[in-house]
Parts: C-alpha cells; sequence; structure tokens
C-alpha cells in the first residue's frame, strides 16, 4: 500500500510538473514545439496512472486482511528500505530540480562544449560538388573579357536538394539589407553560406547571444542561437562571426547578452575554415526571446 | 554483483545530486568548474529535457505492452511470428516498419513479445533495427541529410543487416532466455510484485496451475498471462493500467539514472576532442560511436547531430554514429538491464560495436 501511495504521489508530480512548466512558459526551454502536445498528454496519461494507483492502495487497504486469509500469499515487502529510499529519491531529483530550481537557458556555457557551427551548409553541399566548384561555376565578371553581368538564375544554380535554397537566396539577393529571421534561422544562415559569393559586402542584420572563445582573438566574437530538433540534449548552437576594428566596439558587451548586430558581409578565417563574417557596424542590446532556441522550419 | 554495484553507484549520485543543488541554490560559481553555476544550469536543462522527452513514448511503450499482455493471447504471438529462423530475424528487422517505436518504447514491448513466446533472437532484432528500420527515422535522417540522401539509405541498409546478423548469432549461440531472472527482482521498486514475476518461465507458465479465485487483488491477477486476456473489459482495462505503471517504474528508475549520467558528461565534455581525431582512420569510428552512446538522444533527432559533424568527419564515421546510437547507448542499455541479463546487454553492446564499425567501414565506399 505504501508503495502505491507513494508511486501516486511521484506520478502526480511528473504529471504536475509538466503542467507547471506549460503554464509558466518553461516547456519551450526543454521541449521542441513540435513535440509538446505529446509531453502535454503524457502529464494526463500520467495522472490516469496516478489515479489508478491511489485505487489499488485503498483496494489493498481494505483487502489487506482477508486478502493474506484467502490466498496465503504474501506480498513480499521491500528487501531493503534503504534502496527503496534510494530508487524513489532519483525520481524525486527531477521533479525537485524542476520544481524549485531558476529557469535558465543554455548559454556560451553549453555553446563552448558543443562547439557553435559557422559553416552550416557543409551538409547542404549539392552532391559532388566541391565548396569552391561552386564559385566557380558563377561567371566572374571581372574574369570575363565581355563583361556581361550573370542573371539571377545563373547567379543561384542549384540541384533538386538546394532548389529551396536557391529560390530563397534569389529573394534575398534582391533586397538591399538582409535580415536573419527567427522562423528560418538556420536556413537564412545556410543559404548565405551556399551563395556565398553572391552576398559579399550586403548588410546583414543577426541577433542572438555573445558567444566568445579564446582562439578567435580581442577583435572577433559569434552572435548565436542554439537550435532544437526534439529537446535541448540535441540543440546546435548555429551563429555569425562578427569582426571589429578594436576591443572598445563591443565594450560593455558581455558573453550571453543578447544582442542584435549589423554589418556588412565578409569571410575570415577560423580553425583553418573560411568562414562568414560580419564586419561590424552597429550593435545594441536586445531583450532575451521568449523562446532561446530556434527550429528547423519543415515548410522551407 | 550488480547489486552491490549498484547500490555505491547510487550512493555516488546521490552525493552529486547533493552537490549539483547546492550549486544551484548558491547561484554563484564554486571552486570546482563542473560544479559552476552555468554548467549546473545546462545540467538541469539537459537532465529534466532528455526525461521529458522520454516520458511520452515511454507511456507509449508501456501501455503497448500492457495492451498485448492483456489483449493478445500467447498463441496468436506464436501464430504470428515465423518459425524459420531466417525467415523469423527477416521478420524481426521489418517489424519497427508495422510499430515505428523508439527505442525507449520499445524495451517493455519486446519483453512483453518475448515473455509471450516470441523466439528471443527475433525480439532482439526487432530491438536493435526497430529504432532505425522505421519510416518516422527515415524521413528525419534524410531532412538532415538533404544533399546526400545515400546516408539516409545507408542507414536503413547497415541497421537492418547487423541487427539480422546479430539476430542469427543470438539463435546460434543463445540457450538461456535472456531475460533477468526475475524470481529474484534485483532492485526493489517493483518487489511488492516478486510474486507475480515469478510466473513468467515460459516453460511452466502454462502448466501452471493456480488455485486462485479469478478476482481478487490486482497484483495477483495479473501474474498469469495466459488466463489474461479473459474477463471483463473493465478488470482488463484495470489490468493493462497496472502494466503499465509497474513497467513505467521499471523502466524510469534507468531512464533518470541514464538521463543523469549523459546530462552530467555533456555539460562536461568538449566536443571539440572529437574534431582532433578526425582524420585518424580507425579513431574517428570509435570516436564517434562513443560520442553516440554518451549522447542517448532519440533515433528521430540524431541525425541532425550527426550533420552538424558533416564538415568535421566523413561519412563512414558519421553512418556509424547513425546506427550505433539507436541501437545501444547510455540510457538505452541502462534501460535494457532492467529487462535482460546484464551477460546479454554486454554481448549486445559488444556486437554492435564491432559490426557497426566494421560495416560503416566498409560502406564508406559509397557514402
Amino acid at each position: 500500500m505504501k508503495h502505491h501511495l507513494l508511486r501516486a504521489f511521484i506520478l502526480t508530480a511528473f504529471a504536475l510538473l509538466i503542467v507547471y512548466l506549460s503554464r509558466s512558459n518553461q516547456l519551450s526551454l526543454y521541449i521542441a514545439p513540435r513535440m509538446e502536445l505529446y509531453v502535454k498528454l503524457s502529464a494526463l496519461g500520467l495522472y490516469a496512472a496516478a489515479i489508478h494507483q491511489l485505487f489499488l492502495a485503498l483496494k489493498k487497504r481494505r483487502q489487506q486482511h482477508q486478502h493474506t486469509a484467502e490466498c496465503g500469499c504474501e506480498h513480499t515487502p521491500s528487501p531493503s528500505v534503504f534502496k527503496n529510499t534510494v530508487i524513489y529519491s532519483l525520481f524525486i531529483f527531477p521533479l525537485a530540480l524542476g520544481f524549485f530550481s531558476p529557469a535558465g537557458v543554455l548559454g556560451s556555457t553549453a555553446a563552448a562544449k558543443k562547439g557553435v557551427s559557422f559553416a552550416a551548409s557543409t551538409n547542404v553541399q549539392p552532391l559532388g560538388t566541391e565548396p569552391g566548384q561552386l564559385a566557380a561555376s558563377l561567371p566572374e565578371p571581372s574574369a570575363s573579357i565581355a563583361p556581361k553581368p550573370p542573371t539571377l538564375e545563373e547567379r543561384f544554380p542549384y540541384d533538386e536538394y538546394t532548389k529551396a535554397h536557391a529560390e530563397y537566396g534569389m529573394k534575398l539577393y534582391q533586397k538591399p539589407n538582409i535580415t536573419v529571421p527567427e522562423a528560418t534561422y538556420i536556413e537564412t544562415l545556410t543559404t548565405l553560406d551556399l551563395y556565398r559569393d553572391n552576398f559579399m559586402d550586403k548588410t546583414i542584420d543577426i541577433s542572438g547571444f555573445i558567444y566568445k572563445e579564446d582562439d578567435m582573438g580581442e577583435q572577433r566574437f559569434a552572435v548565436s542561437r542554439f537550435a532544437m530538433t526534439c529537446c535541448s540534449a540535441d540543440a546546435i548552437p548555429y551563429g555569425l562571426m562578427v569582426q571589429v576594428s578594436s576591443a572598445d566596439d563591443y565594450k560593455g558587451f558581455a558573453a550571453d547578452d543578447w544582442v542584435s548586430v549589423s554589418g556588412k558581409l565578409m569571410t575570415s578565417m577560423y580553425n583553418g575554415n573560411e568562414i562568414l563574417t560580419l564586419k561590424l557596424n552597429t550593435i545594441k542590446r536586445i531583450e532575451a526571446p521568449e523562446s532561446p532556441y530556434v527550429y528547423a522550419n519543415y515548410d522551407f | 554483483m550488480p547489486i552491490v554495484r549498484f547500490r555505491y553507484i547510487t550512493f555516488l549520485l546521490a552525493l552529486g545530486c547533493a552537490g549539483i543543488i547546492i550549486a544551484i541554490a548558491l547561484n554563484r560559481p564554486s571552486p570546482f568548474a563542473f560544479l559552476d553555476y552555468s554548467h549546473a544550469q545546462s545540467f538541469k536543462i539537459l537532465f529534466l529535457s532528455i526525461i521529458l522527452e522520454a516520458i511520452p513514448f515511454i507511456l507509449l511503450g508501456v501501455l503497448f505492452s500492457g495492451l498485448l499482455q492483456v489483449f493478445v493471447t500467447d498463441e496468436m504471438i506464436r501464430k504470428f511470428t515465423p518459425k524459420n529462423p531466417i525467415a523469423g530475424v527477416l521478420f524481426g528487422g521489418l517489424l519497427g516498419l508495422a510499430f515505428p517505436l523508439c527505442e525507449c518504447g520499445m524495451i517493455p514491448v519486446v519483453r512483453r513479445l518475448i515473455r509471450k513466446g516470441m523466439p528471443a533472437y527475433i525480439g532482439i532484432v526487432y530491438l536493435l533495427a526497430g529504432p532505425v528500420v522505421n519510416p518516422i527515422v527515415f524521413t528525419a535522417t534524410f531532412a538532415a541529410f538533404r544533399s546526400a540522401p545515400e546516408m539516409a539509405y545507408a542507414r536503413l541498409i547497415l541497421a537492418f543487416a547487423v541487427a539480422v546478423i546479430i539476430g542469427l548469432i543470438m539463435h546460434v549461440f543463445m540457450r538461456k532466455s535472456p531475460l533477468r531472472d526475475e524470481r529474484e527482482p534485483q532492485l526493489a521498486v517493483h518487489s511488492s510484485h516478486g510474486d507475480y514475476h515469478g510466473h513468467h518461465h515460459h516453460n511452466d507458465a502454462h502448466d501452471h496451475v493456480h488455485s486462485h479465485k479469478p478476482k481478487h487483488d490486482h497484483s495477483h491477477s495479473h501474474g498469469h498471462h495466459h488466463e489474461e486476456p479473459r474477463g471483463s473489459l473493465s478488470s482488463r482495462l484495470s489490468a493493462m493500467l497496472g502494466h503499465a505503471s509497474d513497467e513505467f517504474f521499471e523502466m524510469g528508475k534507468y531512464l533518470i539514472f541514464g538521463a543523469m549520467l549523459t546530462a552530467a558528461i555533456q555539460t562536461i565534455m568538449d566536443r571539440s576532442v572529437l574534431a582532433s581525431v578526425a582524420d585518424q582512420p580507425l579513431l574517428s569510428y570509435m570516436a564517434m560511436m562513443a560520442f553516440a552512446f554518451i549522447l542517448s538522444i532519440c533515433s528521430t533527432s540524431d541525425a541532425f547531430i550527426a550533420a552538424s559533424f558533416g564538415n568535421v568527419f566523413t561519412g563512414g564515421p558519421l553512418l556509424a554514429f547513425l546506427v550505433f546510437g539507436p541501437m545501444i547507448d547510455f540510457k538505452n542499455m541502462l534501460m535494457l538491464l532492467s529487462a535482460f541479463r546484464i551477460k546479454i546487454v554486454l554481448a549486445l553492446a559488444l556486437l554492435c560495436f564491432i559490426l557497426v564499425g566494421l560495416g560503416s567501414w566498409i560502406m564508406e565506399v559509397w557514402l
């Protein structure tokens, strides 16, 4: 009976934890939106199981006397109180963390461990195309004798896997200022990287948290966000490197500060790769967004 | 003895937990870098998110297992599974297409199927192949590797092949039931049902005659699985819920334990160490499999992590990561221990490690 009551308590507490996290808008810190419905539904399941355990506890209590008399089978008591305590505490631990510790987000400490992805495009490279080939296939205006500017379609060659990126790239190309929006954060960065030669010297606006690493040097920092697929255990930081002429340009800003930066697109070398970099024009502090995460856009 | 070891581990864990709670409560950097406030914060987020994400799938798994227990007879399972071992392993490998469960939900279902008379080696093939050979995971892998769709196919093929080979090996070499001896439950949460577990040995389960009246205490009546698919709907539903919550607690303690360890390792481990072995032929495979083992994330989302390593590793190690992780990882191995004997779990882990490493090395030619 004690077991059933304890179980009923733990099951209810897990159900309530889900409700609490959802009510206090914290659920999105742990779980991607497309998973939230399942987690909320499972709160119902946990609750049903809790009620069932409670029912069993009461039933057992009523039957305790006649039961042993009837069938003579004893319910083995737990072999060790100590072990039971440890195991039930194992269940209480996440509950205590969830209810009583302050809400936080993954920040630059976690980003340092996971490693920021600056070259988002490597996995979206057209088949059999080396990074250099893509650029080479574009007619270089300065190199050709008759300087006929390439058409938009010629600037954005694609295969069946990068068609969406090429179309999006053409749209971006016609804008004077490109903003990296929250809804297509990864897709925009990928497009910029994939067709990077077309976007050189364009002004890009991006927001995220500041991430610093020793080997970036004084004059560089990264602005990045965590991209989540299912839960924060699979979140990977994505971002853009930002270059300043001197460290004073971003004085007063520290790691994990949320900022919006604007700058001209260029490239710089980082860990042996040529990565996209913004030459800083303006930087300003912003409020941390409601959800610190960005998600892969499945409609893209 | 696993019991003794478990006791020490839990004690150490309790100390670690206390440390983390203190670090969070104090809200300031401690002299130990890994108990630093921001580390404690990332630990908490990773830990809770792994548990929250797993809960729906475990519930689904235990409910499905409860349904099997209460509504499907052993004869139906017997009739359904092929007698021929070759047909059997192929059947087990493709079962994931019909019942796409992820690894968290799979374990209670497979244990139930084996208890209900499905040959254990077929159950193991389903257990290994199921998390990869299913439409949901294929779609996710395809989405993550948009530019290299051959990765999605390679993952499917290798997982299927490895599972089938292991199934055949198990068919030849496995003599005893792979399930844990449940006469002496090693962990205490379900010990109040110790009596119910005692009746699950296949050999004697069927001529086991019990004098119990059909309607008495719940935890008793569901012990006799061959009697189960009878009775009124409400008593069946009640029995199903009972099974489900028993299994939820059995799986749950391993899940929480696993989530805790993997969250702690992820908080401390620097992923850039992986990059340092990327150009070493043998080490890169082993490192990516070890990484998959530590990460313990769902097979639907690991493809995106693998893709993020696309600029560091070649196709082979990435494939090893994608196939090994769903079959064996930290969380899942601990959960396997709730159902299977420790020797079987270790043998499976070793076989997977060798076969996946070898297989992905061979398949790199096409990637």
